[in-house]
């Protein structure tokens, strides 16, 4: 079974909700639509308080070229544009709707499926642009900037990422079960992008044996290889994933493109199609509520903007010996401080736990015990990384690698000294930015 | 008994060190470094502190540069007027005086006055912190309280209390060492004056955010832009701040204020300013 | 629902079970075998001498703890595996008074004063070893012959030199008869607590392994270069150098290559920085071995080696993934 050459973690996979098919939960009382739910600057909005909107309608403007559309997720009144915590840990200019009940589309969106063979690679780019999609795994990439690689870079093999590998987290899995033929369909236009050439892979983890058999019916008729990956942590990392499916190895400094790869998350592909087939741009999203200490853990089909509390109704409601709630996976996830944050479109999974651990984690010394460095799927040295990151070594600190971490959380994961490796490797790329900007400035 | 070893061991090793003894002090004078006197003398007289606030990293590399330019505008903020009178009576030249000044930090909310997010249990680090999530406060331009600045401060000038950091003046050269150590900057310098009237709050979110976020934040009420004859208040995006040039420190700012602290801060302690507006 | 509590911390928020006291605590359990093993064959002695080591030094950690202000931690097991191995290499008529001075020497003076736990330059237990074996040379090469299941304290026991002794001074056919190859393995000879029994070491180590506390790099390089160099010479004059197999089972050598020199604090992290570490405490194990002035070198091999592990951590992880270096960016 192919899999990535270095390092990696087995940790519980914990998947408690494999079998629970996708319930769609109805319209909130009240939205909260982030404009800054993917990489680059947060989108401008374009109404204000007052304005009516239709489901679907353009609330936020792409602002720049590494910047994204933002669009009502239901019908209804905005009731203001103002600063609120976002599930990253900040704050963001977030746009207040207040749903009518109707949940009517705007105008020529969300139609029935249209053929999209006749249309121009230009046409497609740009349906994908106006639809708002960005990379659904967790990163927030705007697809329509990565579907567009400089010139000089040849693609030659697509892949698409089901591996999800972090604990918990079944979202794409069900998506694979209950969508495989829009997600075939969206790696069809995906890969029409870029000529003829191109071979296509989805790329699965060995742990989802029902969807590997799905996919594998519906794309095998149409050249696509459905490849089982070996269940180990981070298959789903970018430069893991390639790594195991093609064998290349994406050097330190180099982007996928530069080894003509080209990696796209199930559930971008499943928004691929709608936006190109259906005019429907990305208001909703498959989301995981796991854990201990919910209710009723379930996969949910929620609208981009509905609250953490509003689902953690929807599933139970939690217990009172919460102590942590994760938005994404328990390896690289955020831990959020309040219930009123919104879910974004790159928001794949909630988990309501308690983590015993944290009161009593205290970091102790590095016993040199070298597990971090079994374990780290890029090569580096992880308890070297902290150790210079705690003596605020800024400037040797980018000598040892500091720039090809993926803070996948592997090495913190198996530390028995139970140290914050990822923090402080986070810590120090913070501060090291942090000079560079003050230098240039 | 003096064994027969003897003689020989001590006259052997006692040979090695002499001639090494000559060569260290031969090379000692031929490699020796002239230095002019002057400097020697003006480095005791320095702090020696090499804080960098003089704008040279070290106190050598002032005493040289000032024995060489004699430049009179060269000032050292931490021996203040005492250290630029000596500095003078040295060379013969008449020094300027350093302006006195001290950092101040532009936020009142500690653990009583602040809302807290959540308990962080991270590492305890104000970058660490803040790099996380916006911080232990719910305000994002808030003193995050966890400390990391004190480290930066040669002079032992800031302690943490209670979830806030408190500059003693006394204490503070102005060396600027604490500014770039703080992720949200609410360090800033200001001019050591007997009263010194200065808007302790750094949050420009409107007014009602402010007031969820911190009882002790500037909600720009505008009441004392009102108040004050001297028109050395204005409001800059939701936060008011004192024109220092136009103040005359009549107070009447302070007492139309109507946060539940007081957020227009004394050069006095925070608990003496608490304990006026108390009674 | 405003009654929960959260809290914020960083990713992972999922650990690994693993803690310090785990690791401890199995290289202790690894170190069982040849502990059951020692008292077989020493008697009762050897499991007072074992218990007071080991109870020496948990107080000597808990007096540095109380005396550098730092949180208690004697309990968290590395106070417990120094004193095991310490004890494991000395003779098991060695004088109690010396085991606590070594149990000292090992906790305050090799590990307290560089830092504590993870800090220390220098195995503790083999500096004890060597400092004992420099100060009481005769208490500690006078080697008590096994009396399997003995409650002798002491008293009259038989001793002798061990097979290493012999050699160095009585020469090859001297040190072959005193051993067979299977006593030498089992462990039915003279020697310290722990040398002894070749099995018993393995299979602890094995168990190590198993649990990826320790990493097979380290104990193979040196058993190899041992083999292959005292074979080389065995070779050439078979008269006055003793075969490869003989150097294998006897002296400190299994027990140095698998539980002291892979003691993590003080051995390399990378795969090559340890192939290079197992090479040279081998080779100069070798070297004073056959013609050095003392009958055992592991020890001494291992500290050297020791001091370069720092050394070793730079070179290797800066140039390894040499793309991983990049130059910062200048001011």
């Amino acid at each position: 079974m192919k899999t990535f050459k270095t390092g990696g973690i087995h940790p519980p996979e914990s998947k408690f909700t494999e079998n629970t098919p996708v319930e769609l939960m109805p319209v909130p009382k009240e939205l909260a639509i982030s404009l800054n739910q993917h990489l680059g600057k947060p989108a401008k909005p374009v109404v204000k308080a007052g304005s009516e909107v239709k489901k679907g309608e353009l609330i936020g403007e792409a602002d720049g070229f590494i910047s994204a559309n933002v669009h009502a997720s239901t019908s209804g009144k905005v009731k203001s544009v103002k600063p609120h915590p976002h599930p990253g840990g900040h704050y963001a200019m977030t746009v207040f709707i207040t749903p009518d009940g109707q949940d009517e589309w705007a105008e020529g969106l969300n139609t029935d499926p249209v053929d999209w063979h006749g249309f121009s690679k230009e046409d497609i780019i740009g349906k994908i642009k106006n639809a708002g999609i960005v990379g659904m795994g967790g990163a927030g990439f705007p697809t329509n900037v990565k579907l567009a690689p400089p010139p000089d870079k040849k693609i030659d093999t697509i892949i698409l990422n089901g591996a999800e590998c972090e604990p918990f987290l079944t979202a794409d899995h069900r998506l694979m079960l209950e969508s495989p033929e829009e997600i075939v369909e969206g790696l069809n236009i995906i890969t029409s992008l870029f000529g003829g050439e191109a071979r296509a892979y989805i790329g699965i983890e060995s742990n989802k044996k029902d969807a590997i058999e799905t996919l594998t019916r519906h794309a095998s008729s149409k050249g696509i290889e459905v490849v089982s990956l070996k269940t180990k942590y981070p298959q789903g990392a970018e430069k893991q994933l390639i790594n195991a499916i093609t064998g290349r190895t994406i050097e330190p400094g180099e982007l996928p493109f530069d080894k003509g790869c080209l990696v796209q998350n199930i559930a971008t592909a499943v928004a691929v199609y709608e936006a190109v087939c259906k005019n429907k741009p990305l208001v909703d999203r498959v989301v995981t509520v796991s854990g201990l200490e919910i209710g009723k853990p379930k996969n949910i089909r929620a609208l981009v903007g509905t609250s953490f509390r509003d689902i953690s109704l929807f599933c139970g409601n939690l217990k009172e010996s919460t102590n942590q709630i994760i938005s994404g996976g328990p390896m690289m996830g955020k831990a959020v401080y309040t219930l009123d944050v919104p879910i974004i479109k790159t928001t794949s999974g909630m988990l309501f736990i308690n983590n015993v651990g944290i009161e009593k984690a205290r970091e102790r010394t590095c016993i040199r015990c070298g597990k971090c460095v079994d374990v780290c799927p890029q090569g580096l040295a992880p308890w070297l990384l902290a150790n210079v990151a705690q003596l605020r070594e800024f400037d040797e600190i980018q000598l040892l690698g500091l720039a090809n971490c993926t803070e996948c959380g592997s090495c913190t994961y198996v530390c028995p000294s139970k140290r914050e490796l990822v923090h402080w490797i986070k810590y120090a790329k913070a501060l090291v930015n942090n000079r560079q900007k003050r230098k240039s400035a | 008994m003096i064994s027969e070893a003897f003689i020989p061991a001590v006259a052997s090793l006692g040979s090695v060190a002499l001639t090494l003894g000559l060569i260290i002090f031969y090379v000692s004078k031929k490699f020796h470094v002239e230095e002019d006197p002057m400097v020697t003398i003006l480095n005791d007289i320095l702090p020696g502190v090499n804080c960098g606030a003089c704008g040279y990293p070290s106190c050598g590399q002032f005493a040289e540069v000032l024995v060489e330019t004699k430049d009179s505008s060269m000032t050292c903020p931490v021996g203040g007027t005492d250290l630029a009178e000596k500095l003078g009576d040295t060379l013969g030249i008449t020094m300027a005086e350093p302006k006195p000044i001290t950092a101040v930090v532009l936020c009142q909310g500690d653990n009583d006055t602040a809302r807290e997010t959540a308990e962080y249990l991270g590492i305890q680090d104000c970058w660490a912190a803040t790099q996380t999530y916006v911080g232990p406060k719910q305000c994002r331009y808030s003193c995050v309280g966890l400390g990391s600045c004190i480290a930066f401060c040669d002079f032992g000038a800031m302690r943490l209390e209670n979830g806030l950091i408190i500059i003693d003046k006394d204490r503070c050269t102005g060396c600027e060492a604490c500014i770039p150590a703080c992720p949200t900057g609410v360090i800033v310098m200001q001019e050591k004056k007997a009263e010194r009237y200065v808007i302790a709050c750094n949050s420009h979110d409107k007014g009602a955010a402010t007031k969820k976020a911190c009882d002790a934040g500037c909600i720009a009420c505008q009441k004392c832009v009102k108040v004050c004859d001297d028109d050395a208040i204005v409001i800059e995006n939701f936060l008011a701040k004192i024109i220092q040039e136009k103040c005359t420190s009549c107070g009447k700012c302070i007492e139309v204020c109507p946060t539940k602290v007081n957020c227009i801060l004394l050069e006095e302690d925070l608990k003496e300013a608490k304990q006026k507006k108390a009674s | 629902m405003e009654s929960v509590n959260l809290k914020v911390s960083n990713a992972p928020f999922v650990r690994s079970k693993d803690s310090i006291e785990s690791v401890m605590y199995n290289v202790a359990l690894a170190l069982a075998p040849a502990t059951v093993m020692s008292v077989y064959l020493f008697g009762m002695r050897a499991l007072v001498l074992t218990v007071v080591c080991i109870l020496s030094c948990i107080a000597f950690e808990w007096l540095m703890d109380k005396a550098r202000n730092k949180p208690n931690s004697c309990l968290d097991g590395s106070a417990l595996v120094t004193g095991l191995l310490l004890a494991l290499n000395v003779p098991a008529n060695l004088p109690l008074w010396m085991v606590v001075t070594g149990s000292f020497i090992a906790i305050v003076a090799t590990k307290h004063v560089f830092g504590g736990l993870g800090y220390n330059v220098f195995n503790p237990a083999l500096v004890a070893r060597v400092f004992l074996l420099i100060s009481f040379p005769a208490a500690m090469t006078s080697w008590p012959m096994p009396a399997p299941f003995s409650f002798d304290m002491m008293v009259d026991m038989e001793t002798g030199a061990s097979p290493l002794g012999i050699l160095k001074t009585d020469g090859v056919q001297a040190a072959l008869a005193s051993l067979s190859l299977m006593d030498g393995f089992y462990g039915t000879m003279t020697g310290s607590l722990g040398e002894t029994s070749a099995l018993a070491l393995l299979a602890g180590a094995v168990w190590l392994w198993y649990k990826k506390y320790i990493t097979m790099y380290i104990p193979l390089t040196i058993m190899g270069s041992v083999f292959l160099f005292t074979g080389l010479f065995h070779l050439i004059d078979p008269g006055t150098y003793a075969s490869p197999a003989f150097h294998m089972v006897t002296g400190g050598l299994i027990l140095g290559a698998f539980f002291m020199a892979t003691d993590m604090v003080t051995s390399p992290l990378s795969i090559r920085g340890q192939l290079l570490f197992g090479l040279g405490c081998g080779l100069l194990t070798a070297v004073i071995r056959l013609w050095g002035g003392y009958p055992e070198g592991i020890s001494f091999a291992i500290l050297i080696m020791n001091s370069f592990v720092p050394l070793i951590d730079r070179w290797d992880l800066n140039d390894r993934k040499a793309e991983n270096n990049k130059k910062p960016e200048k001011p």
